[in-house]
């Protein structure tokens, strides 16, 4: 097979991530879990959009995944598009859009940046105050402090950027040790019949098969 | 939304690390110089080209000279990718188009015109119009991350990415891949079983034939 046909042929991997997203969010009581960063909150937010060709269902609320119409969706044989997350990790508070066959992120709005350097500290105001004047070096050192301002909210931007994205790497990492084995048919898609169909699920049970099946494909 | 301030919404490409050029010595000087090769030119209206590419400041579009403290952010390379493009609305081109159309005629004392002398014509109304319009500009901002050799292009677009992807690649000699559930995959690593795997995958099916009806009685 093909580079281009390896990519093009099989963006449907990206669609069934989102939904296994939502499925573990859901069963785990939207708190999901990677090796490398523990606990944290996860949860689709606002909106999710699933389609099958040109056929496409939008549905905006707060919670949009558990209205009727979203597993109505997947019954009809749509599958996730485009959703919306929440990720909180410790005191840091994140939301994005997750395009699936893209596995492009959009909307990434990230944690409140605290100093951008724009804002004089109290230490600096009282020595601005009591400093004489001088137009020239004060002109230079407000422009000085405008870059340095600048470089460090794109530090603390691209920080928690990539903090985002390496969470859902390890995600995507987990998904594909499920997704590429025998794993993906014998324990998940069981369970997606199930928690599709509404039937009972025991969410402890399936946690432990996946984590084992995961675990496996890291020892390798 | 941009690098500096706002929601962020972006497409990432996959540096080959392979391709990639080393990050040691003048890399610095090496990239200032290829940046000042293919800096942004503006749109001339009696130009053939219909559209323009080139590379300017990040937030200073009409800024087309580079300099490492405006570039470099430890090891992120920051800059702007500027597109500009003539868009005459069709209706006024061929409303204009007709007119000189109607002028020529009755100058040459002729009823018809050769597809050559319409085509003609139109070009020229068209340039004639670019004139008077601006054209319409794009500045999208780009992060090269260079020591993990990913590029964040701060849109969606795929024709804008398509572009920009080949600027890249005349400037720095580079290939850039798109992120795609596969390329993400390949650049974590797969086996070969899992390589074989993808190869052989098929869309996962969630309603069977025995689910179907237990649901349709379900409700």
């Amino acid at each position: 097979m093909q580079l281009a046909d390896k990519i093009e042929k099989r963006r449907f991997i990206g669609r069934e991530f989102l939904l296994w997203l939502w499925f573990e969010s859901e069963i785990f009581e939207e708190t999901l879990t990677t090796k490398k960063h523990g606990d944290f909150g996860f949860w689709i937010e606002k909106e999710i959009v699933l389609s099958a060709g040109k056929e496409a269902t939008r549905i905006k609320g707060t919670t949009p995944a558990h209205a009727r119409e979203a597993k109505e969706a997947l019954r009809l044989g749509k599958m996730p598009e485009r959703a919306t997350f929440r990720l909180v990790l410790g005191e840091r508070e994140s939301g994005f859009f997750l395009k699936a066959e893209a596995l492009a992120l959009g909307a990434l709005t990230l944690p409140a940046v605290l100093d951008d350097g724009s804002a004089p500290t109290l230490g600096e105001l009282g020595a601005e105050l009591s400093a004489p004047k001088k137009k020239k070096k004060g002109a230079e050192d407000e422009a000085e402090r405008e870059a340095d301002g600048k470089a460090e909210a794109f530090f603390d931007r691209m920080d928690l950027t990539q903090e985002v994205e390496g969470i859902l790497q390890e995600l995507y990492r987990d998904f594909l040790a499920l997704r590429l084995g025998a794993s993906w048919e014998k324990i998940v898609v069981p369970a997606l019949r199930d928690w599709l169909a509404g039937d009972e699920l025991d969410a402890d049970r399936y946690r432990v098969s996946r984590d084992k099946a995961v675990a496996a494909r890291a020892s390798r | 939304m941009s690098l500096f301030r706002g929601s962020l919404t972006y497409a990432r490409f996959f540096v080959d690390p392979a391709l990639s050029e080393p990050t040691t010595g003048n890399f610095a000087d090496r990239f200032l110089e290829k940046l000042a090769a293919h800096p942004f030119e503006p749109l001339d209206p009696e130009g053939e080209a219909a559209e323009r590419i080139g590379w300017c400041r990040v937030g200073e579009p009409f800024e087309t000279s580079f300099i490492y403290e405006d570039l470099f952010f430890n090891e992120f390379m920051n800059i702007g990718f500027r597109l500009d493009r003539w868009v005459v609305p069709p209706s006024l081109l061929k409303a204009k188009t007709r007119e000189a159309e109607t002028a020529y005629l009755a100058k040459k004392g002729r009823e018809r015109l050769t597809k050559k002398e319409k085509a003609e014509l139109k070009d020229m109304v068209s340039k004639k119009l670019r004139k008077q319009l601006a054209p319409t500009t794009r500045i999208v901002d780009l992060s090269w991350s260079l020591n993990d050799g990913v590029v964040r292009f701060f849109t969606h677009s795929t024709s804008v990415g398509a572009a920009m992807s080949e600027l890249f690649r005349t400037t720095f000699g580079v290939t850039l891949i798109p992120e795609a559930p596969y390329t993400t995959a390949a650049r974590l690593g797969l086996t070969a079983d899992e390589e074989t795997a993808w190869v052989d995958l098929e869309p996962t099916i969630l309603v069977t034939e025995e689910t179907a009806p237990r649901e349709r009685g379900a409700r």
